[in-house]
């Protein structure tokens, strides 16, 4: 093993939104940064759904809004409860908005190139085979057979975390701490996206699915509109999808696309891009026992950073923000005598001082929810039926009370109708 | 000592990723991420292994856009030594004519070489022109299909072993000469982070425009390619028909095979 004579104060491992924006945040303050990539770009390998809330990115770079590659405003949202032919929406729609639809891929490159703009140092297709560490401190990284030293060693490479483990600092993941995402991109003319969805140019719709779409495996749908694509996909519980289903899970993807309350959106479109990756979801379990030690930090979807507030992800602001973090806490370590693991601790503080560890304490208990199989498959028959029972009328009409005792029966009681409720609205 | 190598590499869109706009015929090569022609990385890497067993320098070079600096990167993460990017407005929509002008001009330009090495084809043109033109501005002997280089100090000069359908040729050669080498003959070797860092911190790219070389802007770029494309056809698509027959007996099977294609009319009767 030879090691090179470049030295750098900082080596981020990976670039998507938490380890671009670390090295962004590094470089800014005048930190020798390299970083690196294993992917012929930042973010190819990368996956998301396609929204990503605006405020703590606003925070970090300057202009956010008039310079990231944003594709669409979101001022539609809809949370739709659907069966084969039935599904009742809520839509939420404001002339104001807070996030905004985008390619992660285009999203990590821009964040790369501000990295680079400040003075880093970017390197793709390099991937790090290990965290190099002398007596119990990490030192560098491990490239092939070769060595590259660093004052700090910024762990972002998302949520698979094959150094990590090599490491030892974390166990191997197991299929009930992840849910698996499944995408496609179709790509459709923006001013029919407009027409379709009732957009004005710019702007974009939300919409979220939870329902038989996922074969009753706790998970659900999503359909995002980008500036002319449509991102749909499909989020399942890994360990409850690998019991039960019974098919590949590109065909439930198929399935929604066809589906046709679905394909009426669909009929011009083509599909660009397919794609598959894993969420962090039980995050009490996965996250790393430590986030900062002797020479390293870990960001991102690596460190379990991500939150699931039930309809919706917050994973890029917050990979972005802990990213900032970590360089924050860099330079408080090395403005007090270097990165050991007591200095880098203020990682943790500043963590426990800002909304990421506030939020995911707030919502800890909606990987429980995640688990109750009634709320993907019982709800939401109920629902339709109650609706349909409402909404299709021949010659009687139903009152709603009688509509619902009907649906109701046989199906679940009160008592548990009524517990589901109060732990709904409390987890969520 | 050693060798002096230049080895041709091209910057041409990934086309596994590549469709074709089936209103105009042509590539849409709009947003299509470019790689280095992967015939090239087989070119590099003899270079390279002449340079591991005889020492000396190996120099990249293409004609190309800016963004062929992230090509020249990569190809220096291998070890190649340096990379020159020839890049001018006035070079773009050459047919291999121009592009073997300005490439026979860079090569003029560095003057000091040995050996120039270029690989088999394109995968987006594919003319395997640009090896034998290269060599003809530059009145060099060319050879191409070679899959092994062997050089003799002494002599200045290289046997090379080119492959032919189903023989070898071995020829000897003075040096200077142009080698095409045969696609597939070696793996590339793999990016190393050590070479990647000096391509990025050791400024080893230089970019030259028309202006740093000796050109006659007419024979360059559109204006110096005589070539025109009169018309793209497409092969028309044959539809594909699929039928199944279960039956165990031979006879009977062929039978029913032979009626179906006498009905299609691919069979007489
Ligand atoms: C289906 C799905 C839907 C989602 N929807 C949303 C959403 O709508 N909104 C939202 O905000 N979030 C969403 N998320 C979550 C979000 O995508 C992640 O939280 C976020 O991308 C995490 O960023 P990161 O930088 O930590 O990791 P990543 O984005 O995964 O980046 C890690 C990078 O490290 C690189 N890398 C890994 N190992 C190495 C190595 N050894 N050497 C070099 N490089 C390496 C990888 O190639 C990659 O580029 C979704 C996720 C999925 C899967
Ligand atoms: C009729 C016609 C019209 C064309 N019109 C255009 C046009 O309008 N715009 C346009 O962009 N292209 C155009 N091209 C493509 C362009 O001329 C060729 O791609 C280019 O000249 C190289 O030829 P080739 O790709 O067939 O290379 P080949 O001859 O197949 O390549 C052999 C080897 O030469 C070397 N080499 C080839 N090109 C380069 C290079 N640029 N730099 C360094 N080394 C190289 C490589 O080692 C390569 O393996 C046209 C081609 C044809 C045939």
């Amino acid at each position: 093993m030879s090691v090179i004579n470049q030295r750098f104060d900082a080596i981020v491992i990976g670039a998507g939104p938490a380890g671009s924006t670390a090295a962004y945040q590094l470089a800014k303050m005048g930190y020798k940064t390299l970083l690196l990539e294993r992917g012929r770009t930042p973010g190819s390998k990368n996956m998301f759904g396609g929204r990503v809330y605006l405020q703590p990115l606003k925070d970090i770079y300057d202009d956010f809004e008039k310079k990231a590659p944003i594709h669409r405003w979101v001022k539609k949202e809809r949370i739709s409860f659907i069966d084969n032919e039935n599904s009742t929406t809520i839509e939420y729609e404001s002339t104001k908005t807070t996030s905004f639809t985008t390619y992660l891929t285009q999203l990590s490159g821009w964040m790369a190139n501000q990295a680079v703009n400040q003075g880093a140092i970017l390197l793709t297709e390099i991937r790090v085979d290990k965290l190099y560490r002398e007596n119990n401190v990490f030192k560098g990284v491990v490239v092939e057979d070769e060595v590259v030293n660093a004052d700090v060693v910024i762990d972002a490479e998302g949520i698979n975390r094959l150094l990590l483990e090599e490491a030892n600092l974390v166990e191997k993941l197991k299929p009930n701490q992840v849910a698996l995402g499944v995408k496609e991109v179709i790509k459709l003319d923006s001013n029919l996206i407009n027409q379709l969805f009732g957009l004005d140019n710019n702007d974009g719709l939300s919409w979220v699915f939870i329902g038989n779409l996922t074969n009753g495996i706790p998970g659900g749908a999503f359909l995002y509109t980008n500036r002319d694509s449509i991102s749909l996909g499909i989020v399942l519980m890994l360990e409850e999808a690998i019991r039960k289903l019974d098919k590949h899970i590109y065909k439930l993807v198929e399935e929604f696309r066809i589906h046709p309350l679905i394909n009426k959106y669909l009929k011009e479109g083509r599909i660009m891009e397919y794609s598959t990756h894993l969420i962090p979801e039980d995050i009490n379990s996965l996250k790393p026992r430590k986030l900062y030690y002797d020479g390293l930090l870990i960001v991102g979807d690596a460190a379990g950073l991500l939150l699931n507030q039930g309809y919706t992800y917050r994973g890029v602001d917050f990979a972005a923000y802990s990213g900032y973090l970590a360089a924050k806490a860099y330079d408080y370590a090395h403005n007090n005598g270097g990165p050991t693991s007591d200095n880098l601790s203020k990682y943790e503080e500043l963590l426990r001082n800002s909304f990421i560890y506030r939020m995911l304490n707030k919502f800890s208990g909606v990987t429980e929810l995640m688990k109750k199989e009634r709320l993907f498959n019982t709800y939401p028959a109920l629902i339709n039926e109650l609706a349909s029972r409402l909404m299709h009328i021949d010659y009687d009409s139903y009152k709603i009370m009688e509509a619902f005792k009907e649906v109701k029966k046989g199906r679940i009681s009160w008592l548990t109708l009524i517990k589901d409720l109060w732990e709904v609205s409390r987890k969520i | 000592m050693g060798l002096e190598i230049i080895v041709g590499i091209k910057w041409v869109p990934n086309t596994t990723s590549v469709n074709i706009d089936p209103k105009t015929g042509t590539l849409i090569r709009e947003g299509i991420p470019s790689v280095v022609n992967p015939h090239d990385l087989t070119a590099v890497e003899m270079a390279l292994r002449l340079k591991d067993r005889y020492g000396g320098r190996v120099t990249a070079i293409s004609m190309a856009p800016p963004s062929a600096i992230a090509g020249l990167e990569h190809v220096i993460g291998m070890g190649v030594d340096r990379g020159i990017l020839a890049s001018d407005r006035v070079f773009a929509g050459a047919d291999t004519l121009a592009t073997s002008y300005v490439l026979a001009k860079v090569i003029e330009k560095i003057g000091d070489y040995d050996l120039i090495i270029m690989g088999h084809e394109t995968i987006d043109s594919s003319t395997a022109h640009i090896g034998a033109q290269v060599a003809s501005w530059l009145k060099l002997p060319y050879i191409y299909y070679a899959k092994e280089i062997d050089y003799n100090e002494k002599e200045k000069s290289i046997m090379v072993k080119r492959i032919l359908e189903n023989a070898f040729e071995i020829y000897k050669i003075k040096l200077p000469a142009v080698v095409s080498i045969a696609m597939h003959t070696y793996e590339p070797r793999r990016i190393k982070i050590s070479n990647k860092l000096r391509a990025k911190m050791e400024n080893l790219i230089q970019v030259w425009t028309s202006k740093d070389l000796d050109i006659d802007v007419n024979c360059a770029g559109l204006r110096g390619s005589p070539t025109v494309v009169s018309a793209i056809d497409f092969v028309p698509k044959v539809p594909r028909k699929n039928e199944i027959f279960n039956e165990k007996d031979p006879r009977k099977a062929a039978k029913w095979l032979i009626q179906k294609l006498i009905e299609e009319g691919l069979l007489d009767p």
